[in-house]
């Protein structure tokens, strides 16, 4: 090999690595932040910052964020509920029927939905169905929030069903498997990984969204949860208008927030990976 | 099949285990909050005032554990597209009702101030250092117009007679809220008041065209938050915030001149007095049925020799009637507000002169219960 | 197969659910959105005039042009940001890593598509906002000030810049994806056939890459997309100020932000929500547009692989 074509073999190599290495380093500086800032505030509350209720922006305590961590772990697993099996069924309609314009259609359908801003989407849920129940309710922003995730779980789902390798698929058809079995029985074993993944997406996403919570919710601060027609707390609303404020305690209330729906973020990242490991 | 038992096995594992948590999560909460018989009480709007309520409604929950308030601060126009839609029992709005609205529910609402607030002038003048910068309406309005260019002008020279050779030859960067808000409202009708008619009466809004952002040295700043970290991080800036902004980071606040010509930095006492002297003027109704939508012009800029000139009133907006459950609740707290509220005021708030304080007296005693 | 046909039948009801709540939405859009053409027709997306006035509906302006601009600025901006790394990071797990590795790194960036974007805006905001300014923006005024875009020294932190910055670091994870996805179509007879002709890894990565031009394309735009659409990210870091964003060190507005933003008192206007969910439907009908091209690319370069 000539010694200019191994050169740039190698700078290619550096290049790829640098690169690749500032668009991950994000993330641990986001993380490393986050528990520096965070863990100051949990350690000066102590536990009570888990289920305590807000303090006065007079006193110096940063307070508790109970009913809004409630609330969120609540709108987490109602909105992938509602919005996993139906982002699910129309993956496999767009992956499993390509021939189909339906199929198609969907798929452009769903992806664009991404595109109406969240705060719209709130907005429209409380029109359609807060107004006419009179009443802010977990239901509604939980809907609202199942909307907004549909299209991140949908496309996870749909990339790991688009990953199945050919030969697979040709092997459970061979079989003499319907779609349905193939799908149920072989692909969903095979694309476990990606499909869980997609869930874990759809879990996250619901965890931090803010603005489609705005006009849904109504928001509690000093109220547990009392029954999904009711209003309820959420902490992304939570950290969203403590960063706004001028007081230092809220501020410290807010980071420690943050650290605790990283936590609970990256404890279903490591629980739902221990369940995919084949 | 071995494999696809063992992954059936796994799933129905993580089933059960998002089931369970689902669970707990529903059921702790209730074990917790227990008591049946808590009344609540729900509010929007103003995120002015949720900062203040957030210190009374901490306070009085200990007070009263069997109340519970909850308020969000969605802004004020929607909180009152919330109320109005039933959707919350109360609403908190930094401007009254308009004159057109007032008419449309006239009688079956009450309005309240409820806490004084006020707008600082705050400016980023390094060489300044400690000296305090004392502006006038009409220099404002040259400011914010665009045509005061440089901070070493002749007129701010004149309004600063001591000070003037430390006024700096760099032009002035002039930073406005970009989102619609009460306190824009205030600051340009203050403007409008104070300059003999140099600020025209269509600047006059909660969101208006700037006149300096054409010249590329305006900038918009989302909320308090944002108008305070530009005029932090730009010198020779000059910004508007509510006063509570203001003091908790540090910002250099200008002394403005009030009607009675004397130059007035905002605190307690000129904020008061200012509360005072508005219901003085016999613009504002001393009822809560009344009309308050002409109390700018009682309120800001108004005389007497302490006013601090730009000063505002909060208000929450009720029904007259409620269910009595709610209707007592509802008068607890405000009973509460006007004795003990006073002890628990937020720096850059004020509480409301005795006059005012009058109105929501009057409140508690209308809101009949039942309907 | 008749069991497939019920199959496909027994999926058509989600199907429909979903193309109901689009229908739903779409036309709720256009109803709200109504009232703004009506009064002043397409004007409000080619003027860049914000005028809300009290009690004189007749004398309200509201124009779209200014965040439509940054909408698109941020947006692409976010793209060149997140390209460069995006392929990198492809072409590192494909290509470079021991398996143990590759799954690491994986995970890494499923982590990152994941992370909350409450924290991305918190983090942004209160921390890396003002590193960016002092250590990146500051710099390249200063080095490249005769460029128009770079043209403005940065006055405050928030930027149409340092949203680029940090939606270009959020769609990165997603880019990879779409990009992995791709690389992972192509034959191994291509690579191996590139190796046994003496090719260095370079070499064979750039016949790869040159095979994946269309991937690459609809990557971006489908991650264009994405990035148009995201809100309390843009709104903590833009600066939300309503003019044309010449230089990209200026506070400006994607239509996103100025929902967010406006919303909560366009209550006290007559038009203003209305102009607002006109906002709302340019942005999903610059999405029908990205998302179906994306897809369109998408799939005819896979049936020809």
């Amino acid at each position: 090999m000539s010694r200019h074509r191994y050169f740039k073999d190698k700078l290619f190599k550096i290049m790829v690595f640098v690169f690749a290495m500032a668009g991950v380093a994000p993330l641990f500086a986001i993380i490393s932040a986050i528990a520096v800032n965070g863990g100051k505030t949990i350690l000066s509350v102590g536990p009570g910052f888990f289920y305590g209720l807000p303090s006065s922006p007079l006193s110096s305590s940063p307070g508790g964020i109970g009913p809004a961590l409630v609330g969120s772990l609540i709108l987490m697993f109602l909105s992938t509920i509602i919005g996993y099996p139906l982002a699910f069924m129309t993956a496999v309609l767009a992956v499993e029927f390509p021939e189909s314009v339906f199929g198609r259609f969907i798929d452009v359908l769903v992806k664009s939905l991404l595109e109406i801003p969240t705060i719209l989407i709130g907005v429209l849920v409380y029109s359609l169905l807060v107004v006419p129940t009179g009443s802010f309710s977990a239901w509604a922003g939980a809907i609202a929030l199942a909307i907004v995730i549909l299209p991140y779980i949908y496309t996870h789902v749909e990339n790991s069903l688009r990953s199945i390798p050919a030969d697979i698929r040709l092997a459970s058809y061979s079989l003499g498997l319907s779609r349905a079995k193939s799908i149920f029985y072989v692909f969903t074993c095979e694309a476990k990984r990606g499909l869980l993944t997609a869930m874990l997406i759809g879990l996250a996403r619901a965890s931090g969204e803010t603005a489609p919570l705005l006009f849904t919710i109504g928001g509690n601060w000093f109220t547990y949860f009392q029954g999904l027609g009711k209003p309820i707390g959420a902490v992304p609303l939570l950290i969203y208008t403590y960063t706004l404020t001028p007081y230092t305690n809220y501020h410290e209330a807010a980071w420690g927030a943050s650290l605790v729906l990283l936590m609970v973020y990256l404890s279903l990242f490591a629980v739902f990976r221990r369940f995919s490991k084949p | 099949m071995i494999t696809i038992w063992m992954h059936r096995r796994r799933i129905l594992s993580l089933t059960l285990f998002l089931v369970l948590a689902l669970i707990i999560s529903l059921t702790t909460p209730s074990l917790i909050a227990g008591n049946k018989e808590t009344i609540h009480i729900r509010g929007s709007g103003s995120t002015f005032l949720q900062l203040q309520l957030m210190a009374w409604i901490t306070i009085f929950h200990k007070v009263r554990p069997s109340i519970t308030i909850e308020y969000n601060g969605v802004g004020s126009g929607a909180g009152q597209q919330q109320f109005f839609e039933h959707l919350t029992d109360f609403c908190g709005s930094d401007p009254p009702l308009s004159h057109k609205t007032w008419l449309e529910h006239k009688g079956r609402i009450l309005q309240l101030p409820i806490v004084l607030g006020a707008v600082a002038v705050v400016y980023n003048i390094p060489e300044l250092k400690s000296h305090r910068l004392r502006l006038d309406g009409k220099v404002l309005s040259m400011i914010y117009l665009g045509e005061i260019i440089y901070w070493d002008n002749y007129y701010i020279k004149r309004l600063n007679p001591g000070i003037s050779n430390l006024l700096p030859h760099a032009k002035i960067i002039v930073v406005h809220r970009s989102d619609s808000s009460g306190t824009t409202e205030i600051f340009t009708y203050y403007l409008h008041r104070s300059s003999d008619g140099l600020w025209p009466k269509r600047l006059v809004g909660k969101d208006i065209e700037w006149p300096v952002d054409r010249t590329g040295r305006g900038l918009g700043g989302k909320g308090n938050a944002g108008v305070v970290s530009i005029v932090k991080n730009t010198p020779y800036s000059i910004g508007y915030v509510e006063l509570s902004y203001a003091l908790r980071y540090g910002l250099d606040v200008a002394l403005l001149r009030n009607r009675a010509g004397y130059y007035i930095e905002p605190n307690t006492t000129t904020i008061i007095a200012a509360g005072e002297n508005a219901a003085r003027t016999g613009l504002l109704p001393i009822s809560p049925t009344g009309d308050f939508s002409k109390e700018l012009e009682a309120i800001v800029y108004s005389p007497g020799r302490l006013s601090y000139p730009i000063t505002c009133f909060t208000h929450i907006i009720i029904w007259a009637k409620y269910p009595p459950h709610k209707a007592e609740a509802i008068r607890d707290f405000l009973s509460w507000i006007i004795s003990s509220g006073d002890k628990h005021i937020l720096p850059g708030y004020a509480p409301l002169p005795g006059p005012v304080k009058g109105i929501i007296i009057r409140a508690i005693e209308l809101m009949k219960s039942g309907g | 197969m008749k069991e497939d046909r019920l199959f496909f039948l027994a999926l058509l009801p989600f199907g429909a659910i979903v193309v109901a709540v689009f229908i739903v939405f779409v036309s709720t859009l256009l109803y709200n959105s109504l009232p703004i053409f009506i009064h002043e027709g397409l004007m409000v997306y080619t003027s860049s005039t914000w005028r809300p006035v009290e009690n004189n509906p007749e004398a309200e302006v509201y124009g779209l042009l200014a965040p439509m601009i940054g909408t698109l600025e941020v947006s692409f901006l976010a793209i060149i940001i997140s390209l460069p790394p995006g392929l990198s990071l492809a072409i590192m797990i494909e290509e470079y890593l021991p398996t143990g590795l590759k799954s690491l790194m994986e995970t890494i960036i499923e982590v990152m598509a994941g992370l909350p974007t409450v924290l991305y805006g918190m983090w942004a905001s209160l921390f890396f906002a003002d590193y960016l300014k002092s250590d990146l923006m500051i710099p390249l005024h200063e080095i490249l000030w005769f460029i128009p875009i770079f043209g403005c020294m940065p006055e405050s932190p928030y930027t149409v810049f340092t949203a680029g910055v940090i939606l270009g670091i959020m769609i990165m994870p997603y880019m990879v994806g779409l990009i992995l996805d791709g690389i992972r179509q192509i034959p191994k007879k291509i690579r191996e056939a590139c190796y046994s002709l003496g090719m260095t890894k370079y070499e064979t990565v750039r016949i790869l890459l040159r095979l994946m031009r269309p991937v690459i394309i609809a990557s971006v735009l489908l991650s264009l997309g994405r990035a148009a659409g995201e809100t309390i990210a843009v709104s903590l870091t833009i600066g939300n100020t309503y003019n044309i964003p010449e230089c990209l060190f200026t506070p400006g507005y994607t239509i996103s932000s100025l929902i967010a933003d406006q919303f909560g008192n366009s209550g006290f206007y007559v038009y203003m929500a209305s102009a607002l969910y006109a906002g709302g439907l340019f942005l999903l009908l610059l999405g029908v547009i990205t998302s179906s091209t994306g897809l369109y690319l998408m799939r005819r370069w896979k049936t020809s692989v």
